[in-house]
């Protein structure tokens, strides 16, 4: 955004000096040129060093991750926190030997069909308490109950009830997810702005035409912040359960390989959840914004 | 006038009257019925440019939602070609002050909202038919080019002919604006007026147009109808006459012009301030009047 904004400057700038240069000669018309390269140099050296200053805490967390062990920490201690090229050693050897993917694929599915459940149910009973406001007052009590209810206080209630296989897992990240898909759905169908549905009404359109074309378009960009939430709530909530009881997926390697005492295996495994945990934020994101364009595009013409 | 003589008038408001329960708040517990609309009749003619002013609680908007099918009179009738207005319509467009566009749809695709599902003549259109109907209303507002652009890229004054367009798409008899142009700039106000009048004169709806500027009012109806404070009453109705003005001068320095913006303005002037002192204010579609006064406290304020 301030590149044109900086070399436009050595552009006015060379306008009158070109123009007052007839007197002597091409000095001054080789200078602007060379003058607007300075200037895209410095653009040049600008975005460098500012992509150095945002990844400079992660690399200095990096760093102080690979040689505080060795030269920091005691050497009890230095077995409990391996050094990073151990860890990134270990995480290489769970990747040839298959372990790592296997562990992965049991997660992701888990946390997908809990997540997916968890959307299509919110958004369908969102749109219906949004809508019939007697609905509302009559369980937004009991939701209220739901809400505050930390999901993994629960976790034990779902494993006597449904056991510890799949399907309790799926349940828990279901339940996890559920609330804030839900209440942002309710959100986005209540601020829905007044004008429009009169708008809408003022044409003569039905209640589901109302709906279909005028709420739920308006409220999607709301709804998709409450997805991005749960998608995030969900990973989390998986590896808890995973930890507590579970025969495979990332919970299970971490806890298991801390069991074992194959510190480096441990480690490997909380990299690999906390870079799953980023590339679901990272997707869930761009599709939020494609879905909001129509909202978001004033932000980001303004910045 | 000869417009009580003809036999079917438009648009045909007998009597009218509407109430609305103000909700209770802290400063007004117990609430209140105030009465917004009180005995209105008016006919106006098909193909007609009327205008109405008043001052602010009058019930203008009530007038427009009435007419629009989105209110019912507590009593009295609404007719429109003789028949009573039972719900909107799509012989009705509004087009509201605040433009009302989705800002999901693009400029071209606002139009077109309209042209979705089954038309004014009971036949669907198909998509490539609705796009046609959309560039070419956009095209008679002025924004050919702009099919494409969602409504934050486009100026108030743009965003009002999207809004335009979109109410004449449908092809509905009357169009009612309810102070379109009111957050416009002055420059771009005068603009979208005199693309009114053409739009008016090429396609001959009947426009009933609701304003606060006495000018405007003057400016833009062949008749003005001037609203009295809450309760609103029709005052009176003044025929402007403003000579032919197919010419490009400056109407509105005209004699008749200042003339007869005269005469509204010494009608409007006592309404408005009765209307001051009494302290009305506008009734939000809640049912509250924040703003309101309270009936004991009235005239000891303002």
């Amino acid at each position: 955004m301030t590149a044109p904004t900086l070399t436009n400057t050595p552009d006015a700038v060379a306008g009158p000096t070109s123009a007052d240069s007839n007197a002597d000669g091409g000095r001054t018309a080789t200078l602007a040129p060379s003058r607007i390269r300075a200037s895209r140099l410095r653009t040049g050296i600008l975005t460098v060093r500012r992509a150095v200053w945002s990844s400079g805490a992660i690399l200095l967390f990096l760093l102080l991750w690979e040689l505080g062990p060795t030269y920091l920490a005691t050497d009890s201690a230095r077995v409990f926190l391996p050094p990073l090229h151990e860890v990134l050693q270990a995480l290489g050897a769970l990747i040839a030997n298959g372990q790592l993917q296997s562990h992965l694929s049991a997660s992701l599915t888990r946390s997908a069909s809990g997540f997916g459940i968890a959307v299509v149910a919110a958004v369908a009973l969102g749109l219906l308490v949004a809508w019939y406001r007697s609905l509302d007052q009559f369980l937004n009590p009991l939701l209220e109950v739901f809400r505050n209810t930390a999901a993994l206080a629960l976790l034990p209630v779902f494993t006597l009830l449904l056991g510890i296989g799949e399907v309790s897992k799926i349940s828990i990240v279901a339940y996890a997810a559920f609330f804030p898909v839900l209440l942002n759905t309710i959100a986005g169908v209540r601020t829905v702005d007044p004008l429009l549905v009169r708008a809408a009404r003022s044409l003569g359109l039905s209640n589901l035409e109302l709906f279909q074309k005028v709420i739920l378009p308006s409220a999607v960009p709301t709804i998709f912040t409450g997805i991005r939430m749960a998608g995030t709530s969900s990973i989390l909530v998986l590896i808890a359960a995973e930890m507590v009881g579970a025969k495979a997926g990332l919970g299970y390697l971490i806890v298991n390989s801390q069991m074992s005492f194959l510190i480096p295996d441990m480690y490997a495994g909380i990299l690999t959840v906390s870079l799953l945990g980023l590339l679901v934020n990272y997707l869930l994101v761009a599709v939020e914004r494609h879905f909001s364009r129509w909202r978001t595009a004033v932000g980001s013409q303004s910045s | 006038m000869t417009v009580n003589a003809r036999p079917m008038p438009k648009i045909s408001l007998r009597n009218i009257g509407k109430q609305f329960v103000v909700r209770p708040t802290k400063a007004n517990p117990q609430g209140s019925i105030l009465a917004a609309l009180d005995g209105i009749s008016l006919d106006v003619a098909a193909g007609e440019f009327i205008t109405l002013v008043g001052p602010s609680g009058s019930g203008k908007t009530t007038l427009l939602d009435l007419l629009a099918g989105l209110t019912r009179p507590d009593t009295g009738r609404v007719l429109v070609d003789g028949r009573e207005v039972t719900g909107p319509g799509r012989d009705r467009a509004v087009v509201f002050q605040q433009y009302a566009l989705f800002p999901w749809r693009t400029a071209a695709s606002n139009v077109a909202f309209g042209l979705e599902g089954t038309g004014n003549d009971g036949v669907k259109r198909s998509r490539r038919e609705r796009t046609s109907k959309a560039r070419e209303y956009l095209d008679l507002v002025g924004l050919s080019g702009f099919e494409d652009r969602y409504p934050h890229e486009l100026s108030g004054g743009m965003k009002q002919r999207v809004a335009i367009a979109r109410s004449l798409a449908y092809e509905p008899d009357i169009l009612l604006m309810d102070e379109p142009f009111a957050a416009l700039d002055a420059q771009t106000r005068e603009q979208l007026q005199e693309e009114l009048l053409r739009i008016w004169r090429s396609t001959g709806k009947t426009i009933l147009f609701i304003t606060h500027s006495i000018e405007e009012a003057v400016y833009l109806g062949q008749r003005v109808a001037v609203l009295s404070s809450r309760p609103g009453r029709l005052k009176q109705i003044v025929d402007i006459d403003l000579g032919e003005r197919a010419g490009t001068g400056d109407v509105r320095a005209n004699k008749a012009f200042v003339e007869q913006r005269h005469r509204v303005w010494s009608l409007l002037h006592g309404e408005v301030l009765k209307a001051r002192e009494a302290g009305h204010a506008k009734i939000l579609p809640d049912g509250s009047a924040p703003d309101e006064k309270r009936p004991s406290s009235n005239g000891k304020a303002a």
